[in-house]
């Protein structure tokens, strides 16, 4: 006789849920490489379209939470079906808050009057966008997975992305000293490398609700700023 | 995608099931028809000999006696005493007055006293109810041609002398007096005896008595002995009460009768046989009650800190009560409709005093049926059925009492 | 100029908070319960604090009933029941030849699965038992009515009942009839209250009040409870102790402790399978 599985629904609805986690994830990601390829080709409208797909990305991420909020009534979770669920509405939020970057780089771009100048900084700036997204990708499996050994060291990686902003950072004040001219330009893509930036964060506290889904340890990956 | 269809895996047999269903039923209703229809038929068989013409013949034409227009009833004591005296024999006269002397007599003595030794009336023959009613005609002249000298007339066998008197040997006057006072003192000695002591060891069984082979093989015989033939009690009774111990049971050892014609086939012998006979029925029918009262009850109880007993006393026992009594009183019933037994320790079967204590001779009523049904005069049997009347009505009494005590003490 | 990460735990400490010696209401000691040669619990040592509610949680036939009957001793009831190891309470073995049963029930009170008032009326359902354990009115309460009405004011059911008490106990409501049976045990002063799934036989609402009023009592009385409801273990207690059959079928304890950590972050897999519904 086979087992019974008490809470096959149950579980075949948990299922559904982080697939479709998944997929916000992956629509946040596409957000942020269209928001980039617009920086890099100064493409405003790819900027805007990328912009509309916000919406949509904020109406999915309404969606899973009323998803969850449905099913801790109804189904009244204990253990780490509460703590998984309650990571769900959390994890949302942050893909939600990832987007909204894209949507500040996006802005960036329409604002910028001119094609940027330096090709090292829109390197850099990319770099930092792909080790983001990387670390995305990486959480999001870690939490497909239940991993909470890659959990752990994903948050080490915000290392190299602040390294990143830093030498950003240092380059775009060279080029102003080079010349006060480029001073807005400056400032705009220094707001999209700190846009940037907070992605990584933002990874970060994902790989910690990841954590407290598997071992029920709430814990905070902090990073000291130096004074 | 449309959703895969059930095989059809069933015939539709639900026609075949009412049908059969229907036959239980009509089965059923049919047994309950029969069974009622025995029963009336026992009923309607009894008050067929209770009621009836009777044509009774007198040596004096109680006409002559009286004064034109009014009857011999309407005559007062003293009118009644010169009747007697005036009819009948010396001897026969002073016979009576040293039984007591007339004048200390009741009207309706006297008069009994008229119709007996003046009268001596005489059923000359009987007619069932059933015939009295549709062959009048021919009773009529039939009673004209034979007994020319005999009154007719709608006799009911069920009257308050049937109460009143004691035993006799004219079926006219004769009674069930002494019989009802014999079952009244025996089923109190049975009760005394037989209650106490079922509803104890119910109590003890259900209560206190753990599940030890010992006590199993008692709950075991208790019930086997429910189902024992009553002739085993009275051979049992006989033994006993009436030989072993007749000391007691006759009562000479407290010098109460005279040890010389005492015995003991006494009330005490008899009570104390018909409380064996009932005692396994009142302590299946008390452990019955007992049982019934809910566990959760006695869990309560235990558990605000009561002991067994308090717990037993105020909680098992009021809850019990009304089983028990129903049960008591149904084997009351049972012991006051018993002969067997009876017979075999020797109750008398003629007895013209009343008992007046534990240790005077007697007899019931089923005997006195018993006894006038084995007469050859067919008038007895009539008597018999009379008597039945008034033993069923017993019976039936106390059956309205158990029901009357099962609702007063309905549950809280 | 950057630090490394560093973790820190950010929460109270999730270390398992076990009841100290200093203030248990009851403790049992290596407890092996048996109904004839059947071991119905096994090996079970439990500190039970005091004025807290305990929760006992577990599936059908783990012992859980059997265990929250032995602490007052209402299990030997049950014919062919025996027991050992040790039930300490106030520092004595309640199962010492020298202890009456009696005394033992009398300071630990017990509320039943199914409301069971006496066929009595209100009034003499909660004074029976206080007039049967020696109740004086001057030895503190001024007399028997107000002590009937102080019980069931604590019960929560004096409102409802005031004008009807000389009615009878089973006209009462479901609920009612089991508040009624917790004012009958708060009369004979425990001080510990058993509770075996008091409220598995009443309506939703029912519950919740039932669930209240045992919040209440905590303050005065130690309450220990058995619930196949986890949701209700979760609301009402403040510890819980998890207990499976192990594969002889005897109840054994899987884990005990805080309620917050038993039903977010449980220890044992068993506990985990069970209270999210995964069980066997």
């Amino acid at each position: 006789m086979n087992p019974i599985n008490t809470r096959e629904t149950f579980d075949n609805q948990l299922s559904h849920l982080s697939q479709e986690v998944l997929s916000l994830g992956k629509m946040a990601e596409i957000a942020i490489r269209q928001s980039m390829q617009a920086l890099q080709q100064a493409d405003r409208g790819i900027a805007r379209q990328s912009i509309r797909n916000d919406l949509e990305i904020n109406k999915k991420r309404y969606a899973l939470e009323n998803n969850c909020v449905t099913l801790i009534a109804t189904q009244q979770p204990m253990g780490r079906d509460v703590r998984f669920l309650t990571a769900i509405l959390e994890i949302i939020t942050e893909l939600e808050r990832i987007a909204d970057y894209a949507k500040g780089v996006s802005k960036v771009t329409i604002r910028m009057s001119e094609k940027n100048s330096s090709i090292t900084i829109m390197t850099h700036l990319q770099e930092m966008a792909e080790m983001g997204l990387s670390m995305l990708e990486r959480s999001l499996e870690a939490f497909m997975r239940r991993d909470t050994e890659s959990a752990r060291s994903i948050p080490l990686d915000d290392d190299q992305v602040d390294h990143l902003y830093n030498q950003v950072a240092m380059e775009l004040t060279n080029m102003v000293i080079k010349d006060p001219g480029t001073v807005q330009t400056a400032q705009y893509l220094m707001w999209a490398a700190h846009n940037l930036e907070r992605l990584a964060d933002r990874v970060t506290n994902i790989c910690e609700r990841v954590v407290y889904v598997n071992t029920g340890e709430m814990l905070e990956f902090d990073q000291m700023e130096d004074e | 995608m449309s959703k895969p269809k059930l095989k059809p895996l069933f015939i539709d047999n639900l026609k075949l099931r009412n049908a059969n269903a229907n036959r239980w039923k009509i089965f059923f209703q049919v047994s309950t028809y029969v069974g009622i229809i025995f029963l009336t038929l026992l009923l309607l068989n009894i008050l067929n000999q209770t009621f009836g013409y009777v044509a009774i013949s007198s040596k004096v034409d109680p006409d002559s006696l009286t004064k034109e227009g009014v009857s011999l009833e309407q005559l007062s004591k003293k009118e009644l005493i010169t009747i007697i005296q005036d009819n009948v024999s010396a001897g026969l006269l002073r016979q009576l007055q040293r039984e007591m002397p007339l004048e200390e007599k009741s009207q309706s003595e006297v008069y009994d006293i008229v119709v007996e030794k003046v009268f001596e009336s005489e059923v000359s023959a009987t007619w069932t109810l059933a015939d009295s009613l549709m062959n009048k005609v021919s009773i009529r002249a039939e009673a004209a041609e034979k007994y020319p000298k005999a009154d007719l007339v709608f006799y009911s066998w069920v009257k308050p002398h049937l109460l009143s008197n004691p035993q006799s040997s004219n079926p006219l006057n004769a009674g069930v007096r002494t019989a009802i006072f014999g079952s009244l003192w025996i089923v109190l000695i049975t009760v005394i005896v037989a209650f106490p002591i079922g509803v104890g060891s119910a109590i003890y069984l259900e209560e206190y008595a753990s599940n030890t082979w010992f006590n199993r093989i008692i709950q075991t015989n208790i019930n086997n002995l429910a189902g024992v033939p009553s002739i085993i009690y009275g051979m049992l009774g006989l033994a006993i009460f009436v030989r072993t111990l007749e000391p007691i049971t006759s009562g000479a050892i407290f010098g109460s009768v005279d040890p010389t014609t005492a015995n003991g086939r006494t009330i005490l012998s008899a009570g104390l046989t018909l409380a064996l006979l009932v005692l396994p029925l009142i302590i299946i029918n008390a452990r019955e009650a007992i049982k019934a009262v809910p566990d959760s009850i006695r869990q309560a109880s235990y558990g605000v800190g009561a002991t067994r007993w308090q717990t037993t006393w105020s909680h098992v026992i009021p809850g019990a009560l009304r089983g028990i009594l129903t049960g008591t009183i149904l084997a009351i019933s049972r012991a006051m409709g018993e002969t067997a037994p009876l017979v075999v320790i020797g109750a008398s079967t003629y007895i013209v005093f009343d008992p007046n204590n534990i240790f005077s001779k007697f007899t019931v009523l089923p005997i006195q049926i018993y006894q006038w049904t084995t007469r050859p005069q067919p008038e007895f049997r009539n008597l018999a059925a009379g008597a039945i009347i008034v033993l069923m009505l017993i019976l039936l009494s106390m059956n309205a009492i158990a029901i009357y005590i099962r609702n007063k003490y309905r549950k809280y | 100029m950057q630090l490394p990460f560093i973790y820190e735990i950010n929460i109270e400490s999730t270390e398992m908070t076990l009841p100290q010696n200093n203030s248990l209401a009851i403790e049992a000691t290596n407890l092996n319960i048996y109904y004839g040669t059947f071991r119905a619990v096994k090996d079970v040592s439990l500190k039970i604090p005091q004025n807290k509610v305990t929760a006992l949680i577990g599936p059908s036939g783990c012992g859980k009933s059997t265990l929250i009957r032995s602490f007052n001793r209402m299990n030997e009831l049950v014919p062919g029941s025996h027991l050992k190891g040790e039930i300490l309470f106030r520092g004595e073995n309640i199962y010492a030849q020298t202890v009456d049963p009696v005394e033992v029930r009398r300071k630990i009170g017990m509320v039943f699965q199914k409301p069971n008032p006496f066929p009595k009326s209100i009034y003499e359902n909660v004074a029976w038992g206080a007039k049967l354990n020696g109740f004086k009115s001057e030895l503190g309460y001024p007399n028997m009515d107000e002590w009937v009405e102080q019980c069931l004011r604590k019960a929560a059911l004096w409102d409802e009942v005031k004008d009807k008490l000389d009615q009878s106990g089973l006209s009462l409501s479901g609920g009612q009839q089991q508040r009624l049976c917790i004012a009958r045990t708060i009369a004979i002063q425990p001080e510990i209250i058993l509770m075996d799934e008091p409220a598995s036989a009443l309506d939703p609402i029912a519950t919740l009040k039932i669930e209240e009023l045992m919040r209440e009592l905590v303050e005065e009385y130690t309450i220990i409870v058995v619930t196949h409801n986890m949701h209700q273990a979760a609301r009402v207690s403040d510890y819980t102790a998890f207990l499976t059959m192990d594969e002889d079928r005897s109840g054994v304890l899987v884990e005990y402790g805080q309620t917050n950590q038993i039903f977010t972050n449980p220890r044992d897999s068993r506990t985990e399978g069970y209270i999210t519904g995964r069980y066997g």
